[in-house]
């Protein structure tokens, strides 16, 4: 005898449960014993109406029935369970006499599943009842796949189809149908799937599908459909031909899918990835994008391609002045008219261009944002520099006129530097640089025009970036220092401070400021080394105070962007306590024109400044626009008159009043006044008339080393000796001269 | 009745119901096969069943109060014979097969001859039963 064991499916996770039907006694105890002994559960009925009974409460894996019995026989008791809810699909073995086809006939017609013939041979029923149940498992598992694979094409608005060559036509799922906008009893044909594609796309996916049917070759596209409702949707179809038997193409099966939302959020995504919120125009990516695409023609076809590089002149101040809404606004109509000044395409921005043919390269022309307020003309193929600088000049026309923002008119100029493929660079790297120093020698010169590229011009460029890189080395390799210009009190004849000017000593030579202040401002380099001076300042004060007891201020120059600092008052603080000087030995200047542009964002600075003892002093005052109305409030300590009116004092009237009015505001301020770049003993005598007794200039000193200072002190000062002493002492003050100064001061000239 | 591998006994032949009662051995062997050690008394329990079984049918058989019709007696040669055949009982399982064949082919059957020779094989089955239960 088999063990038991070999009967019980490993797939199983129970004994397979056999409800077991017959009348006939003996053939019941015996089939029960033989399937037990091959690991069945059986429950036993000896006729259809127990059988059914028993149903009520359980289902069993499989049922056996004998077909012949009194009563309800075996097919009248199949027919009856199949009606119950739940035993649809359960298996049933009807079991059968020899060569009673009839029997067998009626077994099926009644729902069995398979029959048997009665015999004593229990491994042959065992085994089909095996098989009947994987059978039933393996039914069960493909309707639950089945309805799993319904719901994930629902989900994934997806459905299959078939689409048989001769006769069979189009077959669509239910699935399909509803992604079709269908119902599932709607007629579809292949016809009627076309009609629905729109004219215009129509032709192009009827020579896909000839193509495809020719070759009997794969086909995946996306189609654009319009709806019976008329909602516009996009369909990926996917097919793949199908072969009969004997090998030959039969038709095609496959699947469509509704991919609207994918194909909009990819249109999405593709627009963001290459084309500016803001301006709608290509992006850096897209231009670097069609860029190289261009040189890659230029350089097979051997022509030239220019690159244009557009930058707004003064954009930050309008940014600054009308606000960052307003400059979004301009932006956005300078892109509209720049993009009116080349054949501008939208279209390219994948790998489509090999397919459009050998003059597609015009398609990569475009005007693009790089950011800020820069644009890119890219000019695939230009014959010479003429035609480069001819859409310079259109863009350039293209910003006469005003533009209306925040109700306003603006006036907008650019700079443009051109940079032409092959000769001005092989790279769109190199050819991008170029078209920046072009770009840059426009600005240098006064802005609003454009320049084609030199080597000539990149040297001056390459020098500018050798200084900045230097710069930043400049305070670790120790080669700043400060020199000192003194303040006089003419008429006490001895120095009443001094003036921290910055100089570089770069390869045995002196940098003058003028060639490095600006860079170190422009690349933000200035707060170290302002920084740096302070404490410079704040050490030299030491050292003076115990080499001649000095106890007034040394001035620093600070941009306002420091003012902006929140730990400048700290940073100040460390300074001289780490020196152990008073804070009052750090004075701070700032320029007019710095402390009015930056007010707002100062005033706190200033204050807080002012608490802990650091005087302020505004530099180059009369040359910036200054609020008087601030100046009453703020917490400012001495005005420095600027050197260009010093300069022209009895020559012209105009400086001599306003040099006048200046003390006159200051002493009515309350405000001490030094005048800046006396350098004749004929200035001196002026200001000491008008009231003004502090100064600065050549006439007494240069800046120049700390030690330097101290032996000008020594040797020139305290002695006495110099020409102003004497000639300042000399001066009366004489109320009328004041007055006319005030006037003209015409008897100066 | 026939013994294992016997040749077959043709089933018209009323004499062959009159020979020894024997159970066919292959048919035995089969049923201890489904209790080897025969804890179960599966052998037993069988025959027990086929008794009883053969008991009540023979009774229908002899006590039909009118001439059978051919239904009941396509019915219990249906019934019979398939049980007839699991516990050895050869000749009357043919008999039952023989009758079921003809009745479903639509022969024309001597229904009262037919009823004697069930009956007299069934006996016959019967006592070997009973001698093999005694034994």
């Amino acid at each position: 005898m088999l063990p038991s064991i070999a009967f019980v499916d490993p797939d199983l996770s129970h004994q397979p449960e056999v409800l077991l039907v017959d009348d006939d006694e003996v053939s019941l105890l015996l089939t029960a014993l033989a399937l037990r002994e091959r690991g069945f559960t059986l429950v036993e009925a000896s006729s259809g109406e127990q059988a059914l009974t028993i149903l009520r409460d359980w289902t069993p894996d499989i049922i056996v029935l004998d077909a012949l019995m009194p009563g309800l026989d075996g097919f009248a008791t199949c027919t009856a369970l199949r009606q119950l809810p739940g035993f649809e699909h359960v298996p049933v073995l009807m079991l059968t006499g020899l060569d009673d086809d009839a029997s067998i006939a009626r077994a099926y017609e009644a729902g069995a599943s398979d029959f048997y013939v009665k015999a004593t041979q229990w491994s042959l029923l065992a085994g089909r009842l095996q098989y009947l149940l994987r059978a039933s498992r393996t039914r069960i598992e493909l309707e639950r796949s089945k309805s799993k694979l319904a719901r994930a094409q629902d989900l994934a608005r997806m459905g299959s189809f078939d689409w048989r060559r001769q006769g069979g036509g189009m077959l669509l799922s239910s699935e399909a149908l509803r992604v079709l906008g269908c119902g599932p009893q709607d007629p579809v044909s292949l016809r009627g799937l076309l009609r629905m594609v729109p004219q215009e796309e129509r032709g192009v996916l009827l020579r896909l599908l000839h193509d495809a049917l020719r070759q009997n070759s794969v086909l995946a596209t996306d189609v654009p459909i319009v709806l019976f409702d008329g909602r516009q949707r996009v369909i990926h179809v996917e097919a793949e031909p199908e072969f009969n038997d004997h090998g030959q193409y039969a038709g095609y099966t496959g699947i469509l899918q509704d991919v609207t939302e994918r194909r909009q959020a990819e249109d999405k995504i593709r627009q963001l990835a290459n084309f500016d919120a803001l301006t709608g125009l290509p992006n850096r990516r897209q231009l670097l994008w069609r860029a190289e695409r261009a040189l890659e023609q230029a350089r097979r076809m051997q022509h030239q391609f220019a690159l244009l590089l557009i930058d707004l002149d003064r954009f930050k101040i309008i940014n600054d002045t009308l606000g960052h809404g307003a400059g979004d606004e301009l932006l956005v109509e300078v892109g509209r008219r720049l993009r009116a000044c080349v054949r501008h395409s939208d279209q390219v921005m994948d790998s489509s261009l090999e397919l459009v043919g050998t003059r597609s390269h015009r398609s990569l022309e475009a005007v693009g944002r790089l950011g800020g307020d820069e644009f890119v003309a890219l000019l695939p193929e230009v014959v010479d520099d003429q035609d480069a600088a001819r859409v310079a000049q259109r863009v350039l026309d293209a910003l006469r006129e005003p533009i209306f923002v925040s109700g306003q008119e603006c006036f907008v100029t650019a700079s443009v530097g051109v940079a032409i493929y092959p000769r001005d660079g092989t790279s769109v790297v190199d050819l991008l640089r170029n078209s920046d120093v072009a770009m840059y020698s426009v600005k240098a010169q006064g802005k609003n025009s454009a320049a084609i590229y030199s080597p000539l011009l990149a040297g001056r460029g390459r020098e500018k970036l050798e200084i900045e890189t230097a710069l930043h080395k400049a305070i670790e390799r120790d080669e700043l220092v400060l020199h000192y210009q003194p303040k006089v009190d003419v008429r006490a004849a001895r120095m009443v401070g001094a003036e921290a000017l910055m100089r570089w000593q770069r390869g045995g030579r002196l940098v003058p400021p003028g060639d490095f202040i600006p860079l170190a401002e422009e690349t933000g380099l200035i707060v170290p080394l302002s920084e740096w001076a302070l404490r410079e300042a704040a050490k030299q004060a030491r050292s003076w105070q115990q080499a001649f007891g000095f106890a007034d201020s040394i001035a620093v120059n600070l941009p306002s962007r420091l003012f902006e600092r929140s730990d400048l008052v700290e940073h100040i603080h460390q300074c001289v306590t780490s020196c152990g000087v008073p804070h009052r030995v750090i004075q701070l200047e700032i320029t007019e024109d710095n402390l009015m542009k930056e007010l707002q964002n100062v005033i706190p600075s200033l204050h807080r400044l002012n608490e802990i003892g650091v005087e302020i002093s505004i530099d180059d005052f009369g040359t910036g626009y200054s609020s008087l109305a601030y100046l009453t409030t703020l917490p400012i300590s001495e005005l420095k008159i600027d050197r260009s009116f010093v300069r022209d004092l009895g020559i012209t009237p105009q400086s001599s009043a306003v040099v006048t009015a200046i003390i006159a505001l200051a002493r009515s301020l309350g405000l001490r006044v030094v005048a800046e770049g006396v350098e004749t003993l004929r200035q001196m005598e002026v200001l000491h008339r008008a009231g003004c007794g502090l100064m600065q200039g050549f006439l007494f000193s240069r800046g120049v080393p700390a030690d330097e200072l101290q032996r000008w002190l020594e040797q020139t000062v305290l002695p006495r000796k110099a020409p102003w002493i004497g000639a300042a002492s000399a001066i009366e003050l004489d109320p009328g001269e004041v007055a006319a100064l005030a006037a003209g001061g015409r008897r100066f000239r | 009745m026939s013994h294992p591998g016997g040749p077959p006994i043709d089933p018209s032949d009323d004499d062959g119901a009159a020979g020894a009662a024997t159970l066919d051995e292959a048919a035995l062997r089969k049923l201890h096969e489904l209790d080897p050690d025969g804890r179960r008394s599966v052998v037993n329990r069988v025959l027990t069943a086929f008794e009883s079984s053969l008991v009540r049918w023979l009774g229908q058989l002899e006590g039909h109060p009118d001439p059978i019709d051919a239904a009941t007696l396509g019915y219990i040669a249906h019934t019979l014979k398939s049980s007839a055949g699991s516990v050895g009982a050869v000749d009357l399982a043919q008999a039952c097969a023989d009758i079921e064949r003809r009745l479903r082919s639509g022969q024309a059957v001597d229904l009262p001859r037919e009823v004697q020779r069930l009956t007299a094989l069934g006996g016959a089955a019967l006592a070997a039963i009973r001698a093999m239960l005694r034994h």
